[in-house]
């Protein structure tokens, strides 16, 4: 401002002192010896108010600094407003078209629950996620996500989790975290990733056919970091046991789940993770297969996976190789009844597994590549069920899947997908998947 | 599966029972820059941990099993703060963090709430590019906000760890006179190439820029954190004609593709400024300590000064 005003008074000056000279001055002389004089004298003013201009600056740069030390904030937050308080809000939209030239997909020798089915043909939106999370105090964090989906032609809300959890300032021991509610339990690699944050377009086979895509029962989980060199985590939880795998719970706790990790860097490049699962809980009645198959009983679930990074230097931002893997067995002993075969309740009691390995590159920080296999191994199935859904007829599913995508920024992807899928015997299943996938709003940190 | 779980836990009991005496104040700091400052200020009281070096980005960190673990022992954790981090410290905040690095405990310092930030956006809109609400965290880069920074650090080292407080201050006040004496050196190099025009490769480079009075007239992003583009570098290639830019900034992480095609075409210098400390693994360079951080920039920017200077 004030150095404002001295610019305007240097520049009502000069023409003030041209007209303070006699009109008789005219020859060329005259001329220039005053155009001389106005050059020094506006060369004078300016360099005048240069540097009163620079003075000012460092004025308020010294001020600036000195403001936000008055009052020292040892928060993390963002700057408070109104709505601060608010809970942090994201929305995830997702968008698919998917051919496939099989009529019918139908995994051999399996009871698939509804989401691990193929996925609808054609153009349409897949899940609309909304998230919203904030810490509730000192103590406690809590997080809702609620997923829109279309389900047997309705637009259905399913709420994907609703859960807090506690802080570490909470009073437990450091490392110790407990989270309760419903949420995408610690099982393997890919169950606590929402769908959005998966490296395909779809769930690999075993996450389809033992999981539903995902265990998110009601309950609670227990994790502990160890005070390690080496990461190391324990946990365990407790759940309703009313989510696929299991079902139909209807007191008490139903299911229990188990796990350790192990992880570490080897140089500055490539880091890894290693993991060990088990699931375990009673059935009172598990519906699959459009209600058409139903089990009856125990049923066990273990799990490994193997995740490992690479990235020249450690710099993940132009390009990185990212393996992973996981391995399923499942054990059931109960009955299995096939409604639509007519088989009544069997007795059964047989092992099936499971796995997948991808490996997705990353070769330009906007563009990845990724190929998958995953594979299922069916249950030998006892003489009365010969003829079921159960009925493997010796074909073992397996999947390939090839996808390019393309990240314009961290908030929005398009990937294109090829997977052969031959999920029964002689029914070859060519599937092209053109998804998008953008995210508004807060968007939290994903894990390793 | 419980013999498993036993055998775990025995491990780890074991492991936690081998740590060699610790200094008094352990320091997880998400950038070199604040590890080196810590130890500049702590000495041998504190020791230091760098989750990120010279060579990685970091905006784009994963949030790796081994930095899980490092934050679990944590008394100080030390970052840039501005939402820098944003990607990757949220999660290792809940996940192995101890209560005592938390948001608004002592043990939770972001340089960002401690000086003045650049680049606020006045319009957050994603449309902008990765935008940081709380302004630019590149801050290290004007040395005059490390002397701040000296000092806060030197009180939340004495919070945490009282016998030291004297020793903290006392090496706090000698890093000061320190500085304040090679700041006043810089500066007047720097008179050399003020208001020299220069490219950046991304906005890392604002508080360098402002303190020694460079005039940045383009950064090779078309946006804040999306890569170069093909059509922006041509659109740079003529301006670096109009403009007479006398070099492009680029960081040790960052990839020298797009620097390079603009150098070699509009005939100006990239220059890797060393932006902080560690060795850069691609041209053997790099800055040792922060000291030489500036010292080096400096004098790479005297040298494409003279450059220019006689063209």
């Amino acid at each position: 401002m004030r150095v404002q005003i001295l610019r305007a008074a240097a520049i009502a000056a000069v023409p003030t002192f041209v007209a303070a000279f006699p009109a008789t001055a005219q020859n060329t002389n005259d001329i220039t010896a005053i155009r001389q004089e106005l050059t020094q004298m506006r060369q004078m003013y300016e360099k005048r108010i240069e540097a009163l201009e620079s003075q000012l600056k460092a004025l308020e740069s010294a001020q600036a600094k000195k403001a936000p030390a008055a009052t020292p904030s040892a928060s993390g937050g963002r700057s408070v407003r109104d709505n601060s308080f608010n809970p942090s809000i994201g929305l995830i939209l997702n968008g698919k078209l998917s051919t496939f030239s099989a009529d019918s997909s139908e995994f051999a020798g399996f009871a698939v629950g509804e989401e691990g089915e193929r996925g609808r043909k054609g153009l349409g939106i897949d899940e609309s996620e909304l998230n919203f999370s904030a810490n509730v105090d000192d103590k406690f964090a809590a997080g809702l996500t609620a997923a829109i989906v279309r389900e047997g032609g309705e637009d259905k809300v399913e709420l994907e989790e609703a859960f807090v959890q506690t802080l570490p300032g909470a009073g437990l021991p450091d490392g110790t975290r407990i989270k309760a509610g419903r949420a995408l339990w610690t099982f393997g690699y890919l169950n606590e990733l929402h769908a959005h944050a998966d490296d395909f377009a779809d769930r690999p086979l075993p996450y389809r056919a033992f999981l539903n895509n995902h265990f998110n029962d009601d309950g609670l989980e227990f994790a502990w970091v160890l005070p390690t060199d080496f990461y190391t985590e324990i946990g365990g939880g407790g759940f309703r046991g009313d989510d696929y795998p299991f079902g139909g719970a209807s007191d008490g706790i139903g299911a229990w789940s188990a796990y350790a990790r192990v992880g570490g860097d080897i140089a500055a490049n490539q880091s890894w993770r290693v993991g060990a699962y088990m699931l375990s809980g009673t059935t009172d009645g598990r519906a699959t297969n459009e209600d058409a198959v139903n089990f009856v009983g125990d049923s066990r679930l273990y799990a490994a996976d193997v995740r490992y990074v690479w990235a020249p230097t450690g710099n993940n931002r132009d390009s990185e190789v990212i393996l992973q893997g996981e391995y399923f067995l499942r054990k059931e002993k109960g009955t299995y009844e096939d409604t639509d075969a007519g088989t009544g309740a069997v007795a059964f009691n047989d092992d099936a597994s499971g796995w997948y390995l991808q490996g997705v590159y990353k070769f330009a920080p906007k563009w990845r590549v990724g190929l998958r296999y995953s594979r299922l191994d069916a249950a030998d199935v006892p003489a009365g069920l010969a003829g079921s859904v159960l009925d493997s007829a010796g074909h073992d599913p397996e999947a390939f899947a090839v996808m390019a995508d393309w990240s314009n920024s961290e908030f929005s992807r398009l990937r294109l997908q090829y997977n052969y899928e031959e999920l029964g015997a002689d029914n070859p299943d060519h599937q092209f998947l053109l998804q998008y996938i953008m995210s508004i709003g807060a968007h939290g940190a994903h894990p390793f | 599966m419980i013999r498993f779980a036993t055998l775990v836990l025995a491990a780890a009991i074991a492991a936690a029972g081998a740590f060699p005496a610790r200094a008094a104040v352990d320091v997880f700091a998400c950038e070199p820059e604040w590890a080196a400052l810590a130890t500049d200020i702590g000495g041998d009281r504190v020791e230091a941990f760098a989750a990120t070096t010279v060579m990685q980005d970091p905006h784009h960190i994963r949030a790796r099993p081994s930095l899980i673990a490092r934050i679990r022992r944590a008394d100080l954790l030390f970052c840039s703060g501005a939402g820098l981090e944003i990607g990757w410290l949220p999660v290792l905040l809940q996940r192995g963090a101890p209560a005592g690095v938390q948001p608004g405990r002592p043990g939770h310092l972001m340089a960002a709430e401690h000086v003045a930030l650049l680049d606020k956006p006045a319009v957050l809109d994603r449309a902008q590019g990765d935008l940081h609400p709380e302004g630019n965290p590149h801050l290290h880069l004007d040395p005059r906000n490390l002397v701040t920074l000296a000092g806060v650090v030197a009180e939340r080292l004495a919070l945490l760890d009282p016998e030291g407080k004297a020793y903290y201050a006392a090496r706090a006040e000698a890093f000061r006179a320190t500085w304040n004496r090679a700041i006043a050196e810089w500066q007047t190099r720097a008179r050399v190439f003020r208001d020299m025009p220069v490219i950046v490769q991304h906005k890392a480079w604002s508080y360098l820029v402002a303190w020694l009075e460079l005039k940045e007239v383009a950064a090779l992003e078309p946006k804040p954190g999306l890569p170069p583009t093909a059509s922006h570098l041509e659109s740079l290639l003529r301006l670096t004609r109009a403009q007479n830019v006398a070099a492009i900034f680029r960081a040790p992480y960052d990839s020298p593709q797009a620097s390079e095609w603009l150098s070699s075409r509009a005939k100006i210098p990239a220059l890797t400024l060393p932006y902080t400390v560690g060795a850069d693994t691609r041209d053997g360079q790099g800055a040792r300590t922060l000291h030489e951080v500036f010292e080096r920039t400096v004098t790479l920017l005297e040298t494409a000064a003279k450059r220019k200077a006689q063209p």
